[in-house]
């Protein structure tokens, strides 16, 4: 499985590679490396396709964190998707919410205030503390 | 300087007891914090935090028997068998105090080596870059955990996301997709938090993890006599095993733990004690680990070669403060390289004084419920990729290279290695293309001079080693088949 996926990765970004000069030896080109490097992700990637009981088979792998990691991975990607948008106080005081009542159940007033809390704590630290640049968004904060 | 000593150190005690952060994500999430400071105050932190994780891993390993951090994970088979018998203390001390010798000792040692070995680095020209980073490369898929392949395969990986951007020959986009943030290229930031940080995570349910915490009171934390003359010659051997294999490319420090129990077991008069709480199968493996850890900073120092991923970010962090790690450093910025040096001297014996009185406090982070926790370190990610460039095209990176680390857990494949792939890329592509360039094209260059002919020799051998040993597991795999298929019939 592994194998075959590096194969596919491997073949898919040689497609791409098509403006890329591979130059000549005395004087190599932008995609000398990128080619060279992606005809050694196809070998090894045949390699362990012929060598595939190495690895574990799909049905053997334990797939029950996966709908944890989904759920996670959905929350974080919605509030990155508005964070310079909505700003840094809104969009991480919402992942945090999410992240505690949503994904782990927690009750929503403890949620809450364990996420209004940490973020304004994470606002007084890198904002006023360490005066770093964090995303303002449309209310300014 | 001691104020960031000791932050780093306190920051990473705390990042080696908490399970699910190691040392390398801690180093990443916290990479931004130090943009402020100047380069020697920043390296001397974080290196704090690496080298603090090591002596924080090994207290949860030791009273709760989860591994902070994956070179702990031999400290856990003997150290809580000496928790249950009541010597938790003792074994808390062990930990610590091998811990300091053998940082102490790795430090003596990096002072005496490192600069001679910068100084002979000097005559390196591109082919012999060359050749040293392809040794890198092998070495670690050599000394991988995993397989040959499939640690080659993660470094091919690594160099692709390393030929991203702009090329600084020519001036081609190279799979950039129209997006301008591309045209630098992949940040290591975004990478290594998403597949060490955002990756554990994202494996970690928050179901499995149990929070049991049991902290030893001060005053048992003494070891007897006999515990002490045990401990002695452990100490010592993991000391100098630990510092020879943390300067080979690889997950050194763990390797090193793995190695020196392997040792301790095999000279003991008492082999049956492992497993059960001895003293050596704690106070070898802690040594070594830390040893090896003050190795690792060898060829990063000298050569400007990251030897295994936790390198490769603090080079990061020398590079993004202005410093180019190699060579030049010890010559050209000796504030920055003997600043860091003095600080790991000090760094040490702080954590000795920190580690034993506080690990009551330290363990009570570890009641702070995993649920809780991790929102925290996923909003810590977010802020601290983000702050490196102010791009949210890198947290977006992030992400995806956190799907990818689970991905990668879960069919077995080792991350490490992608990392040390695309921090090397653009150094090991411009002195292939300049060798290239010089020879006219001539390929024999690599095999015309002495330096790089005999790294290139070394790499064959192992390239060799590793062939034999792998037929050797076929042959032997095929052996055990047709004799199971034998007595079947």
């Amino acid at each position: 499985m592994g194998g075959g996926a590096f194969i596919l990765i491997g073949a898919l970004v040689l497609s791409m590679s098509d403006d890329l000069p591979f130059g000549t030896l005395a004087s190599p080109g932008a995609g000398m490396m990128p080619k060279l490097v992606i005809g050694a992700m196809l070998a090894f990637g045949l390699v362990l396709l012929a060598r595939a009981r190495g690895g574990p088979a799909l049905a053997a792998i334990a797939w029950d964190d996966f709908p944890h990691a989904v759920r996670l991975i959905a929350i974080t990607a919605a509030c990155v998707a508005v964070y310079t948008w909505l700003g840094f106080i809104i969009t991480m005081s919402l992942l945090l919410f999410g992240l505690t009542c949503v994904v782990e159940r927690k009750p929503i007033i403890s949620a809450a205030l364990f996420s209004l809390g940490v973020t304004g704590f994470a606002y007084g630290l890198f904002r006023v503390a360490l005066k770093s640049p964090l995303p303002q968004g449309v209310l300014w904060f | 300087m001691l104020f960031y000593a000791f932050l780093g150190c306190i920051v990473g005690t705390l990042v080696g007891i908490l399970p699910g952060i190691g040392p390398l994500a801690g180093i990443s999430i916290l990479l931004p914090v130090t943009f402020g400071l100047d380069a020697t105050k920043a390296i001397i932190m974080l290196a704090g935090i690496y080298y603090g994780s090591q002596y924080g891993g090994s207290t949860t390993s030791i009273l709760m028997r989860i591994p902070g951090e994956a070179a702990s994970v031999m400290t856990c088979i003997d150290g809580y068998a000496m928790a249950q018998k009541g010597r938790a203390g003792a074994a808390l001390s062990i930990a610590a105090v091998g811990s300091f010798v053998a940082g102490t000792f790795g430090v003596v040692m990096l002072t005496l080596v490192a600069p001679p070995l910068a100084g002979l680095a000097l005559r390196f020209g591109p082919p012999e870059y060359t050749a040293l980073l392809v040794l890198g490369l092998v070495l670690l898929a050599y000394m991988s955990s995993t397989s040959l392949v499939r640690t080659m395969l993660m470094a091919a990986v690594g160099l692709l996301l390393g030929c991203i951007g702009i090329d600084v020959m020519s001036g081609h986009f190279r799979y950039s997709f129209d997006i301008k943030e591309l045209g630098d290229g992949i940040g290591i930031v975004p990478v290594a938090v998403g597949l060490f940080g955002l990756g554990e995570i994202l494996s970690t349910p928050s179901a499995t993890v149990t929070q049991k915490v049991v902290s030893p009171r001060l005053r048992e934390l003494l070891p007897n006599a006999s515990e002490w003359r045990l401990s002695a010659l452990p100490i010592a051997r993991g000391s100098v095993l630990g510092f020879f294999v943390g300067i080979v490319p690889g997950s050194a420090h763990i390797i090193a733990s793995f190695l020196s129990y392997a040792v301790e077991k095999r000279v003991s008069r008492t082999p049956e004690a492992f497993g059960h709480g001895a003293v050596a199968g704690v106070a070898g493996p802690e040594s070594a680990n830390n040893s090896a850890s003050t190795g690792a900073f060898v060829p990063m120092l000298a050569l400007g070669l990251p030897t295994g991923p936790v390198t490769a970010v603090l080079m990061a962090a020398l590079l993004i403060h202005g410093i180019p790690p190699g060579p030049q450093l010890v010559s050209e910025h000796p504030d920055v390289f003997w600043g860091f040096i003095a600080s790991m001297y000090v760094g040490n014996l702080m954590l000795l004084a920190l580690n034993l009185p506080l690990v009551g406090l330290f363990v009570s982070v570890l009641r702070i419920p995993y649920a809780y926790l991790y929102p925290l370190i996923v909003m810590f990610c977010i802020i601290g990729v983000y702050e490196v460039s102010h791009a949210i095209v890198d947290v977006w990176i992030m992400l995806i290279m956190g799907a990818v680390g689970y991905l990668l857990r879960k069919f077995d494949f080792d991350p490490a290695p992608l990392v040390l792939g695309l921090v090397i890329a653009p150094t090991f592509e411009l002195s292939l293309r300049q060798s290239l360039v010089m020879s006219g094209g001539d390929w024999l260059i690599f095999f015309q001079r002495p330096i790089a002919v005999t790294l290139l020799a070394l790499c064959a051998g192992l390239l060799v080693l590793a062939a034999v040993a792998l037929l050797r597991k076929d042959w032997r795999g095929r052996l055990a088949r047709a004799q199971a298929s034998g007595e079947e019939a």
